[in-house]
C-alpha cells in the first residue's frame, strides 16, 4: 500500500492547487500549457534519453492523441450518464476520451517503433520525422477531422488538476521505471546494444515497448491539449517545430534525466511569457505575435549556449532526487 | 561422459569474397576448459560471433544442448545458456558496476500466461495467432505495471536480483566498487566485471574473448586461478580466446588453432605446441620456448 502514498499526496496537493488557481484564467491557461509540455518532454525522454533512440516526431503522436480524443468526446458530447451529475459525467467522458487518444497514439507508437528494430540514429530520426508529417498531411485532407481549418467545439474539460495529475503519473512512471529491471535494460540498450543483446536483453521488444509507452503519454498530452484549446488545427500545435521544441526540452534538461526534462519544459514554456512581462516593463509594445516570433531565435540561441557550456544538458544524467538522497545519507 | 552443451559443426562464415571462418568444429562439455588461439585476424572472434548469433553462419550448424540455434537472435542464444565477454570491453559505461550485473540477471517472474501455451496459440490458425500475440503482449507489459505499482512481488524480486549481483561481484573481487560507474574502473577490473556480468545470465558455457588483454603479469596469474575456480564453482564449460601463450598453455586442457579461418591444429597444449604447422603459422620461424 505504501506505493500508493505518492498518489494520495498528489491528489491532495493538486486538489489544493486547483482550488487556489480558480481565480486567474491566465494562470490556469499557463499551468495547463506548461503541464502538457512537461508530459511531452518526460515521455520523449523515455525514448531519447533512457533508451538512446532518436525520435523527432513526438508532435505526431500528440496529434494522434489530440484528434482521437477530440473525436471521441465530440461524439459523446450530447450524452450524459443519467446516474451521475453532469459535471462528473463529463469528467468520465473526458477520461474515456483521453484513454482513447492515448491508446491510439500507443498503437501508432508500436507501428513506428517497429522500424526502429532495424534503424539506428539518424535513420530512425528520419522515419519519425516522416511519421509526424504523414499525420499532419492526413489530417489536413480528412474533412471529418476539420481539414486544414481545424476541428472546433471540444468541450473545455481540461483542468489544472487533470493536467498535473498526468504529469505526476508520467514522472512517477519514469522514475519507477528507472529503478526496475525494465529501466536498466533500456539503459543497457542505450549504452551498448550489442552487449545488451548478448546479455539476454530482447532489445527489439524493449525498444518497441519504450516507443509504445512514450507515445501513449504523448497521446494523452494531446488529448489534454485538445480539451483546453477547444479547437485543434494541424498547423503549429502539432508541427515539426513542436516536435523540435520537445526535443530541445529533453536535450537541454539533460538526455536521460526526468527531472531535467521537467525543469527544461517549465522554463522553456514560460520563457516567452516572461519575455512578454519584460517587454512591458521596458515599455515595449506587448504584441504577442512578435513575442512568439522572438521565441524561436531565442530557442536556438539558448540551445547553442547550453550545448557550448553544458553539452550534457542542465542536469546531465542526474536527477533532482539523487541529490536529495545524497543529502539525506551523508557519505560514510 | 557429460552432455555436450555447445557444438559447432563445420561452421563457415563468408564476408563477400573473404572466407573468415572455414569448417570450424568444436564441442564444449561441462568442465571443459578449452582454448582458441591463432594469429591476428585468424577468425577467433568471428567464431565467437557465429556461436553467439551475432553472425549467421554461411554454412554449418551451431547447437546448444542439442538444439540448432542458427538464425536465433543473440539474446535467445544467451538464454539457452551461452554467455560471452568481448575483446574490446563492452560494458555499460554510464551504469554502476552493480547495474551492469543486474541487467544480466533475469527476474524469475512467472509470466501471467505460460510461455508454452502462448507459443502453442501462436502456431495455430489466424484467430488463435492473434489471441496468442495479445497474451504475449499482456505478458510483456506486465513488468511495466509491476514496476509502476511496486508490488510486493516486484520488490522481493528486486532484492533477490541485487543479492545475486552482489554475490557475483564478490566472487570476482569487485565488491568494493559496487556503486562506481563502470567506466571509472581500471582496465583489469573492467575485464573482471565483464565476466561477472556474463555470469549473471547463469550460463552453462562461458566464452571469454581475450580476458587477460591489457592486464599485468600479476593480474594475469590471478585471472588464471580465477577462471579455474569459476569452472568448478558454476559448473561451466569454458572456451577462452587468448593471445598470451603462457596463460593459454597454463590453463587450457585442449586447444584449437586457427589461421586465416582454417583450423590448422587441434589437441592438448603439448601436442599443439609441437605441431610444425602451428609453429610456422602462429609462432613464426623462431624456436619455441615454453
Amino acid at each position: 500500500m505504501k506505493s500508493f502514498l505518492p498518489v494520495a499526496v498528489a491528489i491532495v496537493v493538486l486538489g489544493l492547487l486547483q482550488v487556489l488557481s480558480g481565480g486567474s484564467a491566465y494562470f490556469v491557461y499557463l499551468a495547463m500549457l506548461v503541464g502538457v509540455n512537461v508530459v511531452l518532454a518526460v515521455s520523449l525522454n523515455i525514448i531519447n534519453g533512457l533508451t538512446g533512440q532518436f525520435s523527432i516526431g513526438h508532435a505526431g503522436f500528440m496529434a494522434v492523441g489530440a484528434y482521437l480524443s477530440a473525436v471521441t468526446s465530440l461524439a459523446m458530447k450530447d450524452f450524459q450518464l443519467s446516474f451521475l451529475p453532469e459535471a462528473v459525467s463529463n469528467q468520465v467522458f473526458f477520461v474515456v476520451s483521453l484513454a482513447a487518444g492515448g491508446v491510439a497514439a500507443g498503437l501508432f507508437g508500436f507501428l513506428v517503433g517497429l522500424p526502429s528494430l532495424r534503424l539506428k540514429g539518424d535513420y530512425l530520426a528520419i522515419v519519425t520525422l516522416g511519421f509526424g508529417e504523414i499525420i499532419l498531411v492526413a489530417v489536413r485532407n480528412t474533412p471529418s477531422l476539420g481539414g486544414a481549418l481545424g476541428l472546433p467545439g471540444m468541450p473545455q474539460y481540461t483542468t489544472v488538476f487533470s493536467v498535473w495529475f498526468v504529469v505526476f503519473l508520467v514522472v512517477l512512471l519514469a522514475r519507477r521505471l528507472l529503478f526496475s529491471p525494465h529501466g536498466r535494460s533500456l539503459a543497457a540498450i542505450r549504452e551498448d546494444e550489442v552487449a545488451a543483446e548478448a546479455m539476454g536483453v530482447d532489445t527489439t521488444s524493449y525498444k518497441v515497448r519504450a516507443f509504445v509507452v512514450s507515445s501513449f503519454f504523448a497521446g494523452v498530452a494531446g488529448g489534454l491539449f485538445a480539451h483546453f484549446q477547444s479547437i485543434i488545427t494541424p498547423g503549429d500545435s502539432f508541427s515539426f517545430v513542436k516536435s523540435m521544441e520537445v526535443v530541445v526540452m529533453v536535450v537541454a534538461g539533460g538526455l536521460g534525466s526526468t527531472t531535467g526534462a521537467v525543469v527544461a519544459a517549465v522554463v522553456l514554456t514560460l520563457l516567452p511569457e516572461g519575455m512578454r512581462s519584460l517587454f512591458n516593463l521596458l515599455g515595449g509594445d506587448s504584441d504577442s505575435l512578435s513575442i512568439d516570433q522572438l521565441r524561436k531565435p531565442i530557442f536556438g540561441l539558448l540551445l547553442v549556449i547550453i550545448m557550448l557550456t553544458r553539452p550534457q544538458g542542465i542536469f546531465g544524467t542526474h536527477e533532482a532526487w539523487d541529490w536529495l538522497r545524497k543529502k539525506k545519507e551523508p557519505a560514510t | 561422459m557429460s552432455e555436450v552443451l555447445l557444438e559447432a559443426s563445420k561452421v563457415s562464415i563468408r564476408f563477400g569474397g573473404l572466407l573468415a571462418l572455414s569448417d570450424f568444429s568444436l564441442t564444449i562439455q561441462q568442465g571443459d576448459l578449452k582454448g582458441l588461439i591463432g594469429p591476428n585476424g585468424a577468425g577467433k572472434t568471428t567464431a565467437f560471433n557465429a556461436i553467439t548469433g551475432v553472425y549467421l553462419p554461411t554454412s554449418g550448424e551451431v547447437k546448444v544442448k542439442g538444439e540448432v540455434v542458427n538464425g536465433k537472435r543473440p539474446f535467445q542464444i544467451n538464454r539457452l545458456g551461452v554467455a560471452r565477454t568481448f575483446q574490446n570491453i563492452r560494458l555499460f559505461k554510464q551504469l554502476s558496476v552493480l547495474d551492469n550485473v543486474r541487467v544480466a540477471i533475469l527476474a524469475e517472474t512467472k509470466p501471467l500466461f505460460a510461455d508454452e501455451s502462448v507459443e502453442r496459440l501462436r502456431r495455430g490458425g489466424r484467430a488463435s495467432r492473434a489471441v496468442g500475440s495479445m497474451l504475449d503482449a499482456v505478458n510483456n507489459y506486465r513488468d511495466w505495471w509491476r514496476a509502476f505499482l511496486r508490488t510486493g512481488g516486484f520488490l522481493a524480486e528486486e532484492e533477490a536480483i541485487e543479492a545475486k549481483a552482489r554475490a557475483l561481484l564478490d566472487v570476482m573481487g569487485l565488491s568494493h566498487r559496487v556503486e562506481e560507474f563502470a567506466k571509472n574502473l581500471p582496465y583489469g577490473e573492467q575485464r573482471r566485471l565483464e565476466i561477472a556480468r556474463a555470469l549473471g545470465t547463469e550460463p552453462k558455457v562461458l566464452l571469454l574473448d581475450e580476458p587477460a588483454a591489457g592486464m599485468n603479469t600479476r593480474e594475469k596469474a590471478d585471472l588464471m586461478v580465477l577462471i579455474r575456480e569459476l569452472r568448478s564453482r558454476f559448473a561451466l564449460g569454458i572456451l577462452v580466446i587468448e593471445h598470451d601463450m603462457k596463460l593459454v598453455m597454463g590453463i587450457c586442457e585442449h586447444l584449437t588453432v586457427l589461421d586465416h579461418g582454417e583450423t590448422i591444429s587441434v589437441g592438448d597444449p603439448a601436442a599443439v605446441r609441437a605441431d610444425p604447422k602451428v609453429i610456422e603459422a602462429y609462432l613464426g620461424e623462431a624456436p619455441v620456448h615454453a
